[in-house]
């Protein structure tokens, strides 16, 4: 085995007994390689498992790296059993957290003029979700609070990092590739949006 | 406790604003002021009868509104050149709602992403001391310590025996006024009248009398029942009241 091969085996074993995401830092300084070298061998690694069409993958998130099952699976999971499901956002708290997602860092009075809504409340509660943060205090009159998106956030919605996010412009477009994505796989369950 | 009462499914006085747009199918860059605001008013009045504080965060866009509606009617003014119009009143309005609207689609995208990581299990992380290496700890005795540790256990746990034969741990019986009232009840089912002592029966600890007699106040107080007592220190005669007794019986249940 080539030394590339034995850190990536390497690598594969320390995630499965980590399975929480195992920071590439980390696992660099163990072979006391660079993070950088560490990393691409993490992405060698969960382009091994995408190829091979493997029902467990590697997930990024914030340049670390976890084990999951397959999305496709998902159905053939809950046969066997029922996995803890979070409660899902309110469409409040979503749209608030669409805000800071994209504007971050952000006042809540920047959020409430786009909103045109008081949104103390959401905004607790997506802190005490761990979704939010405060990052800080703006430079303005009063120095309000600023607040920005959490890894937490990223776990939950499937990014890399921030940079992973879709460009606003792109959005609908995102939502339309879905939607049809969504009506050539029967594995997957379409979502109907209600139009109000 | 807060409860927030949500009214049909506007999360906000622009989400509000979008949708009577969108329903009247006019275009967001010509909106005919004057009928999106007698709809969008009509609302809010509707709204205030159930929650006047949350139609009080939408009043500030009717008032909004109503300003644009004003300036709309003042003849526009062209400027010298004959090139440039006056900015046209309702262009901050339409860019607010544009914004609000990419939002609210970007909010949709995380719902969608949202519930796609629902089918993305993980493994939270297991209890790794297993892998850690924690050295045991052996005890360091010679056998004569360990022989005299053991006898100590021994004796104590004797010595405990002993005690636990000749003692017994009594609790002592707690009634509440309430159960006591239940007994009185009880004991008026059959007669109208009772001497305090009557209903005290048997027992006449401090305990039993004062509780006794908390009782017979409350039921007093409820006025279930009358009390008189006709000299001091003399016999207390209890007459219970039965209509309020029923009354009382009632709201118990």
């Amino acid at each position: 085995m080539s030394l590339r091969e034995t850190i990536k085996s390497a690598f594969e074993s320390m995630m499965f007994v980590w399975g929480e995401p195992l920071d590439s830092k980390v696992a660099a300084d163990i072979f006391n390689i660079d993070r950088k070298e560490a990393y691409e061998l993490f992405k060698e690694l969960q382009m091994e498992y995408e190829t091979q069409n493997r029902g467990i993958r590697i997930r990024e998130i914030d340049k670390a790296f976890q084990f999951c099952t397959w999305e496709g699976n998902d159905e053939y999971i809950r046969k066997l059993c029922t996995p803890v499901k979070e409660k899902r956002l309110s469409q409040s708290a979503m749209e608030v957290l669409a805000i800071i997602a994209y504007k971050q860092p952000v006042t809540k009075a920047e959020i409430e003029s786009i909103r045109g809504i008081k949104c103390d409340r959401v905004i607790e509660g997506l802190i005490k979700k761990d979704l939010i943060e405060e990052v800080g205090r703006s430079t303005g009159i009063g120095r309000p609070i600023l607040y920005g998106t959490t890894k937490t956030f990223l776990k939950n919605f499937g990014f890399k990092n921030l940079n992973d996010l879709p460009r606003m412009e792109d959005i609908s477009d995102v939502i339309r590739e879905s939607e049809e994505g969504e009506a050539a796989d029967p594995l997957q369950i379409t979502l109907e949006i209600p139009n109000k | 406790m807060v409860y927030k009462v949500k009214l049909d499914v506007f999360e906000g006085p622009f989400d509000l604003l979008v949708y009577l747009i969108e329903n009247a199918e006019m275009s967001i860059y010509d909106i005919q002021v004057a009928e999106i605001t007698k709809q969008y008013i009509e609302y809010v009045e509707r709204m205030k009868r159930i929650d006047a504080n949350l139609a009080g965060e939408f009043m500030v866009l009717a008032a909004t509104l109503i300003e644009i509606k004003s300036k709309m009617l003042l003849p526009r003014r062209v400027s010298e050149d004959d090139q440039e119009l006056m900015e046209d009143p309702r262009s901050e309005l339409v860019q607010k709602l544009l914004e609000y609207k990419q939002y609210k689609l970007v909010a949709a995208f995380l719902e969608e992403q949202e519930e796609r990581m629902q089918r993305i299990h993980t493994k939270p992380q297991e209890d790794l001391s297993v892998y850690t290496n924690e050295p045991d700890i052996y005890l360091n005795l010679d056998l004569v310590a360990f022989v005299k540790a053991f006898k100590l256990f021994l004796e104590r746990k004797k010595t405990l025996e002993e005690v636990r034969e000749r003692y017994r741990i009594i609790e002592r019986q707690r009634m509440t006024i309430e159960d006591r009232i239940e007994q009185i009840k009880h004991l008026f089912i059959k007669k109208k009248r009772l001497k305090f002592g009557e209903i005290l029966g048997g027992e006449r600890t401090r305990q039993n009398v004062v509780l006794t007699f908390l009782s017979m106040l409350e039921l007093m107080r409820q006025k279930a029942v009358k009390v008189r007592q006709h000299v001091n220190f003399g016999e207390i005669v209890i007459t219970v009241n039965e209509k309020e007794m029923a009354a009382k019986e009632g709201n118990n249940r």
